[in-house]
């Protein structure tokens, strides 16, 4: 932490090995040309390179941080207009599985628990899930995709992250 | 505690995590955070929550990834350095030599500007003194030129006087002339000049119409020797026109029109002397 307050170069290298993967597993998903989604991890790791002085422990994880840096760099490339324009014929909706199909082989597969995990999560809590975290949807976006009431939207993505975590630990 | 369960329960910090919140609601929740460490402890249950599960959702990017963009972030950081190296650099230039040039140059200009300003002075005091020069030398080199004029003048006088040849004859009144009139001439028979004694003309002042004019009577016949003007002020010798004869019967002064006449007005003859 210390060394990349301090710019050093060891810094940033720890740092693209740590995070890459899980960030642009979110990016890659936001995006879903290839190329622009690796122009937007570049971005995102300019970006936290260059604002890193504004980040502090108090407000939380570092991971957390640098999520939303790399989830609104992707949602604001693909509400660009030309990004728009290039992507038209692309379904929204299913894209969330159609990435997991596309890209299942270059998983990691020391994540191999992701079969369970997905078996932990109801369908309802995933999706609402995915559709926030994955997709950059707002909360209230959301409730208008799948078409339930926002109180429901809060407690879906509450009771799926208590999934995750029972899950996790 | 029931109510900091109900903001546990109410899903605010699942959204706070995942970045779906507006700013005045993301300060609340760090507040919160801050102020009950439950809050916090949930949060960051949370966080690594979703830290794992962006982890179970990884994608490795492509690895010729890792290069261009460390390699960007590099460049970047060299730019940075060079960049703060080179800020460090002109603190420390600026801070010193800057103020000195600056006054060192405004000096430099005020001195110079003194320096045009007294040069200016002084040249003008010389350019005054070379005139004043110039005006003595060219008074004095009037002065010279005259007294050599003069020399040369009186050397001739005295060369008259000198001349052995030369005769002295004082032309003396006639009954026209005011009594006491006279005029001294000198003649070389051998060098057939004529001079007039201006010191020793002692005749009544000419009119602007008239003129004295000196003949010499050879044969009887008058010959113009040329006009003078009866002037107090000069004190030459005039040398007339040169005579050819070298035997003269007399030497006489008629007052004529002013340039002369051909033939002597007999009646105005003043002065008349005979060697």
């Amino acid at each position: 932490m210390l060394a990349l307050r301090n710019r050093e170069k060891i810094a940033i290298e720890a740092l693209y090995d740590m995070y890459s993967s899980s960030l642009y597993g979110i990016i890659s998903r936001i995006v879903l040309d290839v190329p622009t989604a690796e122009d937007v991890l570049q971005e995102t790791f300019v970006k936290i390179w260059n604002s890193f002085a504004s980040y502090s422990t108090e407000k939380g994880r570092l991971f957390t941080w640098m999520v939303n840096i790399a989830r609104n760099l992707a949602i604001d490339k693909i509400r660009s207009k030309d990004f728009k324009n290039q992507n038209k014929n692309q379904e929204l909706e299913n894209n969330v599985t159609f990435i997991d199909e596309q890209r299942n082989t270059v998983y990691n597969p020391e994540l191999l628990g992701i079969k369970e995990l997905v078996e932990t999560l109801k369908p309802e809590q995933k999706s609402i899930l995915d559709l926030v975290y994955f997709k950059g949807y707002t909360h209230v976006e959301a409730a208008d995709e799948l078409g339930v009431p926002l109180g429901t939207i809060k407690t879906r993505l509450r009771m799926a992250i208590i999934q995750l975590r029972k899950h996790f630990n | 505690m029931e109510d900091i369960k109900a903001y546990i329960e109410s899903g605010i910090l699942e959204l706070y995590v995942l970045g779906d919140i507006t700013h005045d609601e993301k300060l609340q929740v760090e507040a919160m955070a801050a102020k009950h460490p439950a809050i916090k402890a949930e949060l960051d249950e949370i966080e690594r929550s979703m830290e794992q599960y962006a982890e179970h959702n990884a994608v490795e990017p492509d690895e010729q990834l890792r290069g261009r963009i460390l390699n960007s972030l590099l460049t970047n950081l060299g730019d940075d350095s060079t960049f703060n190296k080179a800020e460090d650099f002109e603190d420390n230039v600026i801070a010193l030599p800057a103020s000195k040039p600056t006054n060192f140059y405004k000096y430099a200009f005020a001195a110079c500007l003194a320096l045009l300003i007294a040069s200016g002075v002084a040249l003008m005091n010389l350019y005054n003194k070379l005139q004043q020069s110039n005006t003595q030398l060219a008074v004095l080199q009037a002065d010279k030129q005259h007294f050599a004029n003069r020399v040369n003048f009186v050397e001739n006088e005295l060369g008259v006087l000198r001349d052995t040849t030369f005769r002295f004859l004082k032309l003396k009144a006639t009954p026209k002339a005011p009594a006491g009139a006279s005029i001294m001439i000198a003649w070389s028979k051998e060098k057939h000049k004529v001079m007039v004694d201006m010191a020793n003309v002692k005749m009544p002042v000419n009119d602007k119409e008239h003129q004295y004019q000196l003949w010499a009577l050879v044969g009887g016949k008058p010959v113009d020797l040329g006009v003078f003007d009866a002037n107090p002020d000069s004190t030459d010798m005039k040398e007339m026109k040169t005579i050819a004869a070298v035997k003269t019967d007399a030497f006489a002064v008629t007052l004529e029109p002013r340039g002369g006449s051909v033939n002597p007005t007999m009646d105005q003859m003043m002065v008349l002397g005979k060697f």
